[in-house]
């Protein structure tokens, strides 16, 4: 049976995707962990079905200032990742990669953004490198796209794009554990429901 | 001033006398303040998508046209006439540039801004006012008393409207 909604998913499912996402977490904290020279660890992956607002309310309220890497997926999935990185985790990569630190997102510059575009680039990149690895499935990636603004407007970006499907956003993601320090870095997976079918069926979990 | 009044994505409120209504971080989204000046009557729809094609239709002010419509027939069930009500508008912001040729992403804010005029006009409302497009996310606040639109952005001064 193929789902129609993504509050329709079985537990089994769920844990499949969870799976998926420790998986790909994994590979892009590892990436990050070799660019930065630094010890970082991932939190236990979430996959999370929300309401818009919920997604929201979640993320940490719609108008708080994040910056945004954004990359669609297109091949035999579709779907959005976005990296949704506050100002903690910019913080610890241009403090990392180039010696500075801001305290606004005001003061990034041409270099600071190219910096978190290519830190936000390879974690979408090896987390999908990791999971058609693993599903057997071929994705193309387009050129990252990169946003400095309310977060809210940045997550009502696949909520738009697959809105006429759903009533629900689904996301898979986890959080980034810098040398023992819980520092907030969404990374999520958003794909279609069409392509989210195919995946469970590719994996072997769907129940048709 | 009294206390804001929250209106969530695809959400629609009503207020009437004073008041003013929220709805935080437009992107591509639009919102819409509806006021019926003699009644002190305003609303403030979000929406998200520009048209309707759902088939059961659970949740319709998350469309232009399906939220445009219900919240007039709300506001004419409060006695509101169609031929006081004004619109002014915001949102419809384009937030990520993506080269990809096939995509709609990019698109959906202008394809909002197009249908929400299309629907306007459609049903003889006036549009007072609009402050759309760019790439910059709003967050707009409504006061039903006067009418007045106020947009905050981030690194942009607040426009009064």
């Amino acid at each position: 049976m193929t789902i129609k909604s993504y509050d329709e998913l079985t537990s089994l499912e769920i844990d499949t995707l969870r799976e998926i996402g420790s998986i790909g977490t994994g590979n892009a904290a590892t990436a990050l962990s070799q660019i930065l020279k630094r010890e970082i660890r991932i939190t236990q992956p979430e996959v999370r079905i929300m309401g818009y607002n919920e997604a929201i309310e979640w993320i940490g309220g719609p108008e708080h200032v994040t910056a945004g890497v954004l990359v669609k997926m297109g091949g035999q999935l579709n779907g959005i990742m976005l990296s949704v990185q506050q100002l903690e985790f910019v913080n610890l990569v241009l403090s990392s990669m180039l010696g500075c630190e801001i305290d606004s997102y005001e003061n990034l510059g041409e270099l600071e953004r190219s910096a978190l575009v290519e830190i936000g680039n390879i974690m979408i990149s090896t987390f999908i490198n990791a999971l058609s690895g693993l599903a057997g499935v071929d994705v193309q990636l387009t050129v990252p796209a990169f946003a400095v603004d309310m977060q809210g407007a940045i997550l009502a970006v696949p909520m738009a794009e697959y809105g006429g499907m759903s009533d629900y956003l689904m996301t898979i993601g986890g959080n980034f554990v810098f040398e023992g320090k819980q520092v907030p870095c969404h990374l999520l997976l958003s794909p279609d429901l069409r392509s989210l079918n195919f995946l469970l069926a590719k994996l072997g979990v769907s129940n048709g | 001033m009294d206390s804001k009044l929250t209106v969530g994505i695809a959400d629609m409120k009503l207020l009437q006398g004073s008041g003013i209504l929220i709805t935080y971080a437009l992107g591509s989204c639009i919102g819409l303040c509806f006021h019926d000046p003699r009644l002190h009557l305003g609303a403030l729809l979000h929406v998200m998508l520009p048209l309707n094609m759902e088939a059961g239709r659970k949740n319709p002010l998350k469309y232009a046209d399906t939220g445009i419509r219900e919240t007039l027939r709300q506001m004419e069930a409060k006695g509101a006439s169609r031929s006081r009500i004004t619109v002014k508008i915001a949102g419809g912001a384009k937030m990520f540039e993506i080269a990809d040729k096939n995509s709609s992403l990019g698109n959906i804010g202008q394809r909002n801004i197009d249908s929400v005029h299309t629907i306007l006009r459609k049903e003889n409302i006036k549009l007072l006012a609009e402050e759309v497009g760019g790439t910059v996310a709003r967050t707009l606040l409504f006061d039903v008393a006067s009418g007045q639109g106020c947009i905050r952005s981030y690194g942009h001064k607040d426009i009064i409207f």
